[in-house]
């Protein structure tokens, strides 16, 4: 293809730009959370100081974040789980038999992405009060099972139809049943897809803040709903919220960083069908 | 197997069972997959829709022992509510900008990238993080650089020679600058998949195209657009239906002021139900806001289809 350097300067001055806005927002907040209250807010901004981690002490020690972490890590690695657990098969299914409502019942699951969590919050909320599930972690996972199994699904399926059939066709021939050809010749090809599908649902999950805001109780709220909580009426404690909200963003970017290919690879697997 | 157990007259019986039983389950192994699954979803995704639609006939209050049937009357009272036609006029303008907004940038960002050659996958990388972080934690960072008093946006503004601006607080503002958080948010989504449509395009006809001489516009214009119609579909369709929900951006940064301007209809019917103990109202509207979902998708859908079966 035929650039001239004009067009690919001004491409890479267009680039920095973009990174410019992506990234002085994080970088600056993340600095925040480690600036002394004295200068949490300050203009001009101050970009050289002496980094303190009281904030952190503050939020995990007197605001008991700590337990919000906890709560956050066991509701979303358990939904993680239990949805990897129904819908792995699942979509294993949909990819390699073709019956009657096979389509049908494919899009019917990627249509459930549609609902309205408000459509799921009141039933839920109702059904917690009567069961009382409220301030379980089980029932928060529950919850969340109505988003993640369809995702699940929909990734999962497309990692499943790139394995050519003819992989456990081969293994079944040579003996072995269907299920011992899954779980001995498909699934180890298939694992960077279910780790990349369980991240991205890990992420899913994590960040989630409207369902955890209305069904989470007081020992099981999540972390979001507690970074909310530096937010007050008159003021804001902008350095523990900066704190809370790394403690948010940090372990999303490393996972990010660390799978980025397989992530771009299933999120563009997952969406493009 | 089916031979050995037909010489022995006595396995006979159990041979045919086991041969049908066989068979069966050969047959319908994929609800074998699949029902785990598929009850899962029916209790955490049918039954609070059914619970929801019957919810919006009753009059339901969190502490009604009575639970009269009231037919439409939370439909009309929903309908006839001044807040929820705001609401749903404002999500509508929402949804509009925010999705065109999200979708030229990262579409343009998408081709961007193809004129890049140093750092590519890094680059990938660092474009798509505002989609991985919690949409609360984005809000309430933008509350920070939109402060009327220390924020680095009019920090910047004044250094500029420009005047400051009380980003979140004026009605003329607030929703402007929700919505470009919004898009900021949410670009990558369509740029990973416009991004893994344009890695997918075949070359031959680009390259029969330059041989003519077409000017790089008319290849985009005809060859680049149709070839990527049914991705686009899809990513505009993605990024609606969720657009439609936002709750969490619009809850920290404004929540629904100044003056409702901010208000969506997530942010309404949370109110309607959790604060003024409104259920069945709530039910009713997010019954209408389910069947406008329903109906702009199914929309587009049926383009995407079109489309697929065409090529």
């Amino acid at each position: 293809m035929a650039i001239s350097l004009r067009q690919r300067l001004s491409a890479y001055v267009i680039m920095g730009i973009l990174l410019l806005f992506i990234l002085i927002p994080l970088v600056a907040g993340a600095l925040t959370a480690f600036k002394p209250q004295i200068i949490w807010v300050s203009s001009p901004p101050v970009w050289v100081f002496q980094p303190t981690l009281e904030n952190f002490e503050f939020v995990f020690i007197q605001r008991q974040n700590l337990l919000h972490l906890r709560n956050s890590l066991i509701i979303a690695s358990g939904s993680v789980a239990i949805a990897l657990i129904l819908g792995v098969p699942a979509a294993y299914a949909l990819a390699r038999f073709r019956f009657r409502g096979s389509k049908g019942l494919l899009q019917w699951l990627i249509s459930l992405r549609m609902i309205p969590p408000i459509v799921v919050a009141l039933p839920f909320y109702v059904l917690f009060q009567t069961f009382d599930l409220r301030g379980t972690h089980f029932g928060l996972i529950l919850a969340y099972l109505t988003f993640l199994i369809p995702l699940v699904i929909w990734m999962m399926r497309g990692y499943f139809v790139e394995i050519p059939s003819a992989m456990e066709e081969s293994a079944m021939v040579e003996g072995y049943s269907r299920l011992q050809a899954l779980r001995k010749v498909v699934l180890p090809v298939v694992t960077p897809g279910i780790i990349a599908t369980a991240l991205l649902n890990f992420i899913f999950a994590w960040n989630e803040y409207f369902l955890a805001l209305i069904l989470g109780g007081r020992d099981t709220s999540t972390l979001p709903v507690a970074a909310a909580t530096y937010v007050g009426r008159a003021r804001v404690e902008w350095g523990n919220l900066f704190a809370v909200n790394l403690i948010i963003m940090l372990p999303v970017i490393i996972l990010t960083i660390i799978l980025r290919r397989q992530l771009v690879k299933g999120l563009a697997l997952g969406l493009v069908e | 197997m089916t031979a050995s157990t037909e010489v022995k007259p006595v396995a006979t019986e159990t041979g045919a069972f086991r041969r049908w039983l066989y068979r069966m389950s050969q047959k319908y192994v994929h609800w074998f997959f699949i029902a785990p699954a598929l009850i899962a979803v029916l209790v955490v995704a049918i039954y609070p829709i059914v619970y929801s639609t019957g919810l919006s006939f009753f009059r339901v209050t969190f502490d009604s022992r009575e639970r009269p049937f009231v037919l439409f009357e939370n439909f009309a009272w929903v309908l006839n509510d001044t807040d929820y036609r705001v609401a749903f006029g404002n999500t509508l303008l929402y949804v509009f900008v925010t999705v065109s907004g999200a979708f030229i940038l990262g579409f343009g960002v998408a081709l961007l990238l193809r004129r890049i050659t140093v750092g590519r996958n890094w680059l990938r990388l660092v474009l798509l993080l505002p989609l991985t972080i919690a949409p609360i934690v984005v809000g309430l960072t933008w509350n920070w650089m939109l402060d009327p008093l220390f924020g680095l946006i009019n920090w910047i503004l004044t250094g500029l020679g420009l005047p400051p601006q009380t980003w979140l607080a004026s009605t003329s503002t607030a929703r402007i600058a929700v919505m470009l958080v919004d898009i900021w948010q949410w670009y990558p989504l369509i740029f990973l998949i416009m991004d893994a449509g344009l890695s997918g395009l075949p070359r031959a006809p680009y390259e029969s195209a330059r041989l003519e001489g077409a000017s790089e516009w008319t290849i985009f214009r005809r060859i680049t657009l149709p070839l990527l119609r049914p991705v686009i579909l899809v990513a505009l369709l993605l990024r609606t239906v969720d657009a439609f929900r936002t709750f969490d951006l619009v809850r920290v940064m404004t929540d629904g002021g100044p003056a409702y301007t901010t208000e969506t209809l997530s942010l309404y019917l949370y109110r309607t139900a959790f604060n003024f103990n409104k259920l069945s109202r709530a039910g009713a509207g997010s019954m209408i806001m389910l069947l406008v979902i329903g109906v702009i998708s199914a929309i587009m859908f049926r383009y995407l289809y079109r489309d697929v079966e065409r090529h």
